[in-house]
Parts: structure tokens; sequence; C-alpha cells
């Protein structure tokens, strides 16, 4: 790359190889490196060509929408810049394993004295990964096979199947996503699955198989989804025990829903953020485009945090939601809300707030949670830089109530009613991290505010999942 | 028939509510009880029983002539509503779809109907076509006429649970309207039956001002025997 040019060359003496006799009419020769030195970030460039190695059945325009801002760079560190970013939107797109950048000078007979060249080097994903685990848990064995074909048709669209067999129940899922070329944040799926579910704090046992189709596009800073599912639901009693209210509920519905979920989302990560926030809101409306339930239902999550003194973080985070049926049925017990357990209000068994009829939870129409939490690193801070910063101790306050709401009354009837018998719970805890989508925590908690027929579980409880109160 | 003070409540997901997927099943407290036997049992666990003036033989009589029922009307009402593929059409599908929207309804009936077909594979009724299934129909028919005789009920003067049985079976037979009458023409064939269901009719529900919405497998079409 750089070259090096003799300054002056004066030519050898001409006596012989006689170089015992130093310092006598002998002129060295001189090699001097360049001695012009070019501030880079300074220097006006010009990309002339990009090429990319590696391309198979991927389509050309997709690739030319992603890096089309290289070509704008004006000068050296800007280019390596925008390769930096086209590099990293082209990883997103999800079908290539590995891409390499290569910048280098042109060449050729139309370069420019100050053009570049920039090479991309990519290694395309295999057209079919599969996967194939065994999972055993929950008195149930079941193998899981997964298959992924990556961009199938050339432009990232990708097509995932996943089948579970098990023991007591099998389930399956085939989804199909395609983002639009240029604006990978705008895309739609079609999945089709069938999921089943047992959930001993209600009795009960729901198996749903569905469609869905899903729009997401972004309109400035927020992310938007439109979606809408058609699912058959069955419901049945999962012993002998169940409860008649429970019991009442099983058979068969078909649920044909629109919704739409906005997402804002500001926080340097979804798990143990630091600072940042987290706004989302969510409508179901259920009914108008076919199916036998119907209802409107709103949903939101807030969370907001804020770092402290220390490598200390406080966090307050607010749940609420409504469900309003409309028509004269009542609402299902498979859409309604339920509050309770290690990932909501803590102190409390899973989901074992609110009305209940006989030991069995039947959940409530409206709800709302909220939590102080104060994220501390670990007492004398063991393992600091390495292990221990995964863990993070925490001391919280949780509050919520859950109830059915008469929607004859005024909305100031239900706001009384939200406010009278309110359940919260104090504690503290230790959190552990798991990558950047989960989180473990144990906890010892305080529940106060219980009511009769809420089920508690004081002192230690211990949480696992994705989404915590 | 016990004089048991009950309430009878049609749901759409009745088959479902019930424990071991059949219907009738009755809530008491907060017990549940399903089909005939148990609930006879359950009924006679708290004192009350029909047929206590029984002696041995007449309750084995009783009981066989129960499974009698159960074996050959029972299948042959399956049979007409879900293997007789005209009746099938028009009569049944629109009617076990008619609480679903669409396309619930077909998948739900579809999947009940091959379920009865393997059921009637299985016991090796498949193969039979309708002549022979109303040949079933009228051979069983003549058992019980032969057995009611000039009797009020099956057992002297006083109901039990077979009269129940034959009662619940034979209303749903001659009160249900399905494509041809060829089935409750063979039980009008023996008028001492219907005279029996009549009898039964006018003693226990209208006489206690109820509907006649009979506890039966399916809802039927409410229509009196008195036409």
């Amino acid at each position: 790359m750089g070259t090096v040019h003799a300054r002056s060359l004066e030519p050898l003496p001409m006596a012989g190889p006689d170089f015992g006799a130093l310092g006598e009419e002998t002129e060295l020769v001189e090699v001097e490196p360049e001695t012009k030195q070019e501030i880079l970030e300074n220097k006006d460039v010009v990309v002339q060509h990009v090429h990319f190695d590696g391309l198979g059945r991927t389509k050309d325009d997709i690739i030319m929408y992603e890096i089309s801002d290289v070509f704008k760079a004006k000068n050296l560190i800007d280019v390596m810049r925008k390769s930096h970013e086209a590099r990293e939107r082209l990883l997103r797109l999800g079908i290539f394993r590995q891409v390499d950048v290569l910048i280098d000078t042109c060449q050729g007979d139309d370069a420019l004295p100050n053009g570049l060249d920039v090479t991309f080097e990519v290694t395309e994903l295999r057209r079919l990964t599969g996967s194939y685990n065994t999972m055993v848990g929950n008195n149930e064995g079941s193998m899981v096979l997964g298959l992924k074909f990556p961009n199938l048709f050339g432009r990232a669209e990708k097509v995932t199947f996943q089948f579970s067999y098990g023991t007591k129940e099998t389930s399956y899922g085939l989804s199909f996503f395609k983002p639009r070329p240029g604006n990978f944040e705008r895309n739609f799926s079609v999945n089709v699955y069938k999921v089943t579910g047992q959930f001993p704090w209600s009795s009960l046992r729901e198996t749903d198989r569905g469609v869905s189709t899903e729009f997401n596009f972004p309109v400035w800073k927020t992310n938007h989804t439109l979606k809408w599912e058609g699912v058959w639901r069955e419901l049945g009693c999962l012993a002998r025990t169940a409860s008649f209210s429970v019991r009442e509920e099983s058979g068969h519905s078909l649920k044909s829903s629109l919704s739409h979920a906005m997402v804002i989302d500001s926080r340097n990560s979804s798990i143990l953020p630091k600072r940042g926030a987290l706004l989302k809101i969510n409508q179901e409306l259920a009914g108008y485009t076919g199916g036998d339930v119907s209802f409107l239902k709103e949903d939101f999550e807030f969370q907001l945090n804020k770092q402290l003194l220390w490598d200390s973080v406080i966090s307050t985070s607010v749940w609420g939601g409504m469900l309003v049926p409309i028509g004269d049925k009542p609402s299902s017990i498979a859409d309604r809300f339920y509050l309770g357990g290690p990932t909501s209000v803590r102190g409390f068994s899973m989901y074992s707030i609110g009305p209940q009829s006989e030991g069995d939870y039947l959940g409530g129409e409206a709800y709302w949670a909220g939590g102080v939490h104060l994220y501390t690193p670990l007492p004398f801070r063991p393992g600091r830089g390495g292990f221990g910063d995964l863990f993070r101790t925490h001391f919280f306050l949780n509050a919520g109530n859950l109830c059915n709401l008469n929607y004859g009354d005024g909305p100031r009837a239900h706001l009384q009613r939200l406010a009278e018998c309110i359940r919260w719970s104090y504690g503290a805890g230790i959190v552990l991290r798991l990558g950047n989508i989960a989180r473990l925590e144990l906890n010892y908690c305080f529940p106060m505010g219980v009511q009769a027929g809420d089920r508690i579980c004081d002192g230690v409880q211990f949480g696992a999942g994705i989404r915590f109160l | 028939m016990c004089n048991l003070p009950i309430r009878v409540i049609c749901r759409a997901n009745a088959e479902y509510m019930s424990p071991s997927g059949k219907v009738p099943f009755i809530h008491v407290g907060n017990q549940v009880v399903s089909e005939l036997g148990p609930i006879v049992q359950f009924v006679k666990a708290k004192g009350h029983s029909l047929s206590d003036g029984l002696d041995e033989v007449q309750k084995a009589e009783m009981k066989a002539y129960m499974e009698l029922v159960n074996n050959m009307l029972l299948t042959a009402e399956l049979y007409l509503q879900w293997c007789d593929d005209v009746t099938v059409e028009e009569i049944t599908h629109p009617r076990y779809g008619s609480p679903y929207p669409w396309p619930l309804n077909r998948i739900l009936s579809y999947q009940k109907q091959w379920e009865v077909r393997r059921k009637m594979k299985a016991i090796g009724w498949a193969g039979k076509t309708l002549e022979q299934v109303l040949e079933d129909v009228d051979q069983c028919c003549q058992a019980l006429s032969q057995r009611l005789g000039t009797q009020p009920y099956f057992f002297n003067k006083q109901p039990t649970e077979l009269d129940a049985l034959v009662f619940g079976h034979l209303f749903t037979i001659l009160t249900t309207q399905l494509i041809t009458d060829e089935l409750s023409e063979k039980v009008k064939n023996y008028s001492n039956l219907t005279a029996f269901c009549r009898r039964i009719e006018q003693q226990y529900f209208e006489g206690h001002d109820k509907d006649s919405c009979t506890v039966s497998v399916q809802s039927s079409k409410k229509s009196s025997l008195l036409k």
C-alpha cells in the first residue's frame, strides 16, 4: 500500500569492492520514506465500486438497498463507518453467516486518484438448517424438531417449522417471514400453529390451533404491529376436581381478532436496563371478523429506569389492562387477565390473585400492577469484571389489584373497585441475568394486603422468565 | 321419577363439560356425575332407588334389557344420525354445528362423524345397510313389547330404571324429525310401546308443568306425542 521513493541515488563508487577504506570518497545511498504525511480524515475520497463476493441465491436488489449508503461517504473515516453499518445491516437480514469488508484503492483505467473500492466478502447460510432436541420437564418428555429455511427465494424470506411431539401433547408451528427490501423494519409474517398449555392454577387445559398474520412497521420513533389472528380454542379441565365454574367454560370456541401494538423502547438493554424507558400499548378487538368471542381488550406496560450513584439503578414499572366484553356473552377464562407470581406481584403464588372458585383462579377483567425496584451490585462486589457482573441485588416493592368490573357502573365506581383491597408486597433478592433474554430471581418476600382466596408464597420465592414487573 | 327436585339446563358445550365426555350429567353440590349408570348409583347411595322392590332375578333381567336397549337402540340412533349420508348432510351437520361459527361448525361435526364411524367399524356395524339396522330396531322393539305386554310398566306397577331408559330412547325416536319416518314407524308398529310412552309423558312431564326438554343425547325438536 505505501510506496517508498528513493530520493537521491548517487552512483556507486567505481572503485572495486574495497570497502576497507571507509570515508574515502564514498557516498551513501539514501533511502527515505514518503515524507508527505496526509491526515486521512480530511482527505476526500470517492467510493467508485462496491464488489460482492460470494452471493449465490440472494437477489441483487435487496443487497443494493443495504449498501447504498456506502456510496455517499465523503472521507475515509466515513467510508469505514458506513461500511461497518452496511455490514451490520447485511447481518441483520439473517441470510449471511459471515460478512467481511475490504477497503482498497481503485485500480484500473477509470480509477480516480482518490477512488476507493469496497469489497464485501459474504458467506451465505445453507438452504436448510435443522435441529433436533429432546426436552424433559413437568412430568412430560418430548422430542422437538426444528427446521429453518433462511433466504428462501433470495430476498431474505424465512420459513421456520417447529414440531414437538411429547408424551402428553403435541404442538407445531410454521411461520413465513418476509421483510420489505430496503427496509428491514417493515416486514410481515404468517404463522400457523397449534400450542397446548396447562394451567394448574385454574385447573384448565387449553389447546389453540390458529392462523395469524402480522405487519410490523416503524413510524418515527415507535414500532407498530398490526395483526389478525384466528384461533380455534379448546378448553378442558385438567383434573376431575376442577371447580364447576371452570368446567362450564370447557368446550370449543373460535376467536378472530384484530390487534394493534405500539412499542417505544429507549432502554439500553431489555434485561436489567440501566437507563431509558419502555412504553407498550396493545389493543385487541375480537368478534367483528367472525368467530363467536367478542371483546375489546386494552393492555399497557410502562417502565422507567434511572441510574443513581455507585452503579445502582432505580426502576419503576406500571402495568394495566381492561377487557370489555361486547354483546351479552360473558368473557371467557382464556381471555381474562391474571395477576400474581414471581414475574408479577411477588410474594403471591403464580396467578393466584383475584376471583376464584374452589381454589381455581378465574382471572379478572381489569387489573393494574406496579413495582419499584432498586438494583445494586452484589455486596463486596465478588467476581467483579466477570461473572459477578451478571448478578445484581434487588430491593422491591410491588402492588397490584385484579377484579371483575360491572360495566353498568360508571368509571368512578371502577376506579374505586380497583383501588380498594390492594395487594402489595416488599422484599429483597438476587437477580441473575441470562444472556440478553431472560433472568432468574431468588427473592425473600413479605406479602401484604392479602385478601381471602389469594394464595401466597411468603418467604423464599424463585422466578425465571422474560417479562418481570 | 324419584320425585327429586331437578332443573334441566341445555348448554351447547354440555358434551365437553361432562367428565366422561357423555351426556347426561348431573351437578349436585360440588359433585358432577355423568351417564345413566353412575347417576343411578349416586342417587341410590343417597337413599333413592326405583328398583328396591325387585328381587335378584328381576334385577338381572332389568340389567339385561337395559343392555339390549343400549346396544341396539342407541347404536341404531347413532348409525342413523352419523352413517346415513342423506341424514348426515341435511339434519345432523347443521344441528351439531349450529352453536358454532363457520368454520368451526364444519370442523367439529366432521370430527364427531369420524369418531362415530370409527366406533361403528369397531363394533361391526359399519357394513350394515339401513334396512338391516331397521330390522334390528324392529327386533329390539318386539322384545320390549313382549316384555311389556299389557302392564303399565316393565316390572309390575312401579316404574324402574328400565322404564326411564326405554322412555328416553323411544320418545326421542318418535319425536325427532328425520328425513324419513321409517325409524319411528317401526316403533309405532307396537302400540303398547307408544301407549307406554304417552303414559309416562303425561304422568311425569306434563303433570309437573315442565316443558318437554328431555335429557337426551342431542337437543331434539320439542314436540309432543299427542299430535
